[in-house]
């Protein structure tokens, strides 16, 4: 088996070049994650989200502040090549439709769709009619609501109404926490804890990975401090100097 | 019996019927519809079963046990999945390596070099990478973890084959191990640590193999 | 002769029959047969020939000869591995990408100059030359894409495999593109290949710290 080899002109037109690549023809303006293009022809602009260039118009389809900076535009005209570490990228087309999904799995989108953050941290919305890639530990698997899923297994879901979360009964009843203590066991794994999604719509998943830290989240969690007291606050600090000591 | 499917190279899809069981590596559930419920191997009091793995790396590998009516699907970490439909025959596994099988199954912990000669040399050489494995027994289905996906391996009289340990994954039928090293491997290697040994297998059996030298 | 054969695309399978191959340090998996191994001392037989220095980070490594009779499974984690037939013309590696080759084939290292009067880093490139097979890793399937005149193209380094063919190769620094490789410390660069010739991607970034 030999490498697969093309010319900027055989490059796919906005389709995979196999299951863990993608070939964009950008002709005009294009949104991706950072850091995800392996490769391009033409002449082609990298301008993070922040710089004073971008026009208003661009600006409102990013309603998503605290990923921001996740975020770039590519512009003028070339063959974009995306990649995201060996994982699966599927491209998708919303019409007139919305699906949220994990932030860091959102690889790129055109600039037709509004992107919101979602009410689950972590996530993003997508809303309207366009195209986006999103990439996956292994290929998708889609589901049918009802069912339950462990949250790091979740890469996004569509039309549904977005989940809550479900604990297991026995959980609840300390039956777990008190074995889990005796086990030494740490945090609910996926057994005891899962997204509940019901209604019609899609769930999209993926096998489980280690869910990256992400500074998103961090940024999340910081946006919230603003609706915090004084009490509370203490009582973070103290939570954290605990969990660090821990860690120690 | 439960059904097994493999959805994709790294999802596996299992149908659990009332009155059935399936034990899996605690975190590996990703999915469930139906009416299912989870609970741990501890207070189930099944044994050996409920913590293989515990002699591997001074780890527990705790299993929960599924039970009701309903489809589960079970992955973990992005690792390749493989299913074994074993009839009346055994599987041997690392048991970071098991992600679920049948509660049919009988569940052990094994020691898989062949003389005391070489305990010494496991317990003082080989930190971290156990030759105490977890052995499944009997008639069912178990599905095993790798980095990559597994090849398989045919060992018989004629066969001198040998495998990384850290490459190993498990085996089924009736194979003996022993520690061994082909010329220059050690240098070759250069690892100083004991690790530069190789698995030498014969009998009769296949062995699973993964692309990699990643420890799970 | 040994023949090279892939089994999937992440295994390379070597048949020997009382010859010898080089391949990377540790990557076989298993064998079936009578094998043995021998390492390539660093600075013996030619210097560079057995250690690479792994460019940019300077982690040098190693070739081991495997000889013997049986069959040799190669693999290193689970990445695809691709073999190149080479008909007398020379290929440039990234070292971390080279698992195997024939061993009628020569190596050598090429020193490509010094990226930018700041750091002072040497880049140095592996090539391999003459008529053979050489197994190339990548991290996910290696794509090949063609430059000519008027067409050039730029790499994520961080993707980069191998190159071969009359290719001037560039490193570009600007802004536009740190801002796209989203590094905020350390200097990012891309690789700007102009002329004629072929690259070979991974659609992968590897994770070593690439930048300098």
């Amino acid at each position: 088996m030999s490498i697969q080899t093309y010319t900027a002109q055989s490059l796919p037109s906005d389709d995979n070049i196999n299951a863990y690549s993608f070939c964009v023809d950008v002709n005009g303006e294009y949104f991706t994650q950072k850091g995800k293009m392996i490769a391009y022809y033409g002449q082609l602009k990298f301008e993070a989200l922040t710089a004073g260039s971008v026009s208003s118009l661009i600006a409102s389809a990013f309603s998503a502040p605290l990923y921001a900076h996740d975020f770039i535009i590519v512009t003028g005209h070339g063959k974009l090549i995306l990649g995201d570490r060996g994982f699966d990228i599927n491209s998708y087309t919303l019409q007139d439709g919305n699906l949220t999904v994990r932030a860091p799995n959102l690889l790129a989108f055109d600039p037709a769709l509004a992107l919101k953050q979602s009410i689950i941290p972590g996530f993003l919305t997508l809303l309207g009619t366009g195209r986006f890639l999103a990439s996956s530990n292994g290929p998708v698997h889609f589901i049918n609501p009802p069912v339950r899923v462990d949250p790091q297994a979740v890469v996004g879901w569509s039309d549904c109404p977005s989940p809550c979360h479900h604990y297991d009964a026995a959980y609840m009843k300390g039956v777990i926490g008190a074995a889990q203590a005796f086990m030494g066991l740490g945090p609910s794994s996926g057994e005891e804890h899962q997204f509940d999604f019901t209604g019609a719509g899609t769930v999209l998943m993926q096998s489980s990975e280690t869910v990256r830290e992400s500074e998103a989240l961090v940024r999340e969690m910081e946006s919230q401090l603003g609706l915090l007291g004084t009490p509370s606050l203490e009582h973070l600090q103290d939570q954290i100097q605990q969990r660090l000591g821990q860690q120690r | 019996m439960p059904s097994y499917s493999e959805i994709n190279s790294k999802l596996v899809e299992v149908a659990v019927n009332a009155g059935e069981q399936v034990l899996a590596r605690r975190g590996a559930m990703l999915a469930y519809t139906g009416d299912v419920r989870f609970k741990p191997t501890v207070t189930a009091g099944s044994g050996v079963g409920g913590f293989v793995g515990r002699v591997v790396r001074g780890e527990n590998i705790p299993m929960m046990i599924c039970e009701g009516r309903g489809k589960v699907l079970y992955g973990a970490l992005g690792l390749h999945v493989t299913h074994v439909a074993l009839s009346n025959d055994q599987l041997t596994v690392e048991a970071d390596k098991l992600l679920c099988y049948d509660g049919t199954l009988q569940a052990g912990t094994v020691f898989l070099g062949d003389k005391g000669g070489f305990k010494a040399v496991v317990a003082g050489q080989m930190t971290g990478q156990g030759l105490f494995t977890t052995q499944l027994s009997g008639s069912g289905n178990a599905v095993m973890l790798s980095h990559g996906p597994v090849f398989v391996l045919d060992v018989d009289g004629q066969s001198k084959v040998a495998v990384d340990p850290q490459a190993y994954v498990g085996h089924t039928g009736a194979i003996n191990i022993k520690l061994g090293a082909s010329v220059g491997w050690r240098e070759a290697v250069g690892r100083g640590s004991g690790e530069a040994f190789q698995l030498k297998l014969s009998g009769s059996g296949q062995v699973f193999v993964q692309a990699s030298e990643e420890r799970l | 002769m040994a023949t090279f054969e892939l089994d999937g695309s992440r295994l390379l399978k070597v048949r020997i029959d009382g010859e010898t191959f080089k391949a990377l340090n540790g990557s076989m998996v298993a064998y079936d047969g009578d094998v043995s191994f021998k390492r390539q001392g660093i600075g013996g037989q030619g210097g560079v020939k057995g250690a690479f220095k792994r460019k940019l980070t300077g982690e040098s490594l190693t070739l081991m000869d495997v000889s013997g009779t049986g069959v040799v499974y190669i693999a290193n984690m689970a990445m695809e591995i691709n073999l190149v037939q080479l008909a007398g013309e020379r290929i440039w590696v990234e070292a971390s990408n080279l698992v195997a080759l024939e061993a009628k084939l020569k190596t050598d290292q090429k020193f490509n100059g010094l990226r930018g009067a700041t750091t002072g880093q040497g880049l140095f490139t592996t090539t391999v030359h003459g008529q053979g097979t050489v197994a190339l890793l990548s991290d996910g399937p290696a794509i090949g894409l063609e430059v000519d005149e008027g067409t050039p193209l730029n790499v994520d380094p961080q993707a980069y495999v191998a190159h071969k063919g009359q290719l001037q190769q560039d490193f570009v620094t600007d802004v536009t593109w740190r801002t796209a490789i989203g590094q905020s410390s350390g200097e990012s660069f891309q690789l700007r290949f102009q002329g004629q010739g072929t690259v070979y991607i991974q659609p992968a970034e590897r994770d070593a710290g690439i930048d300098v």
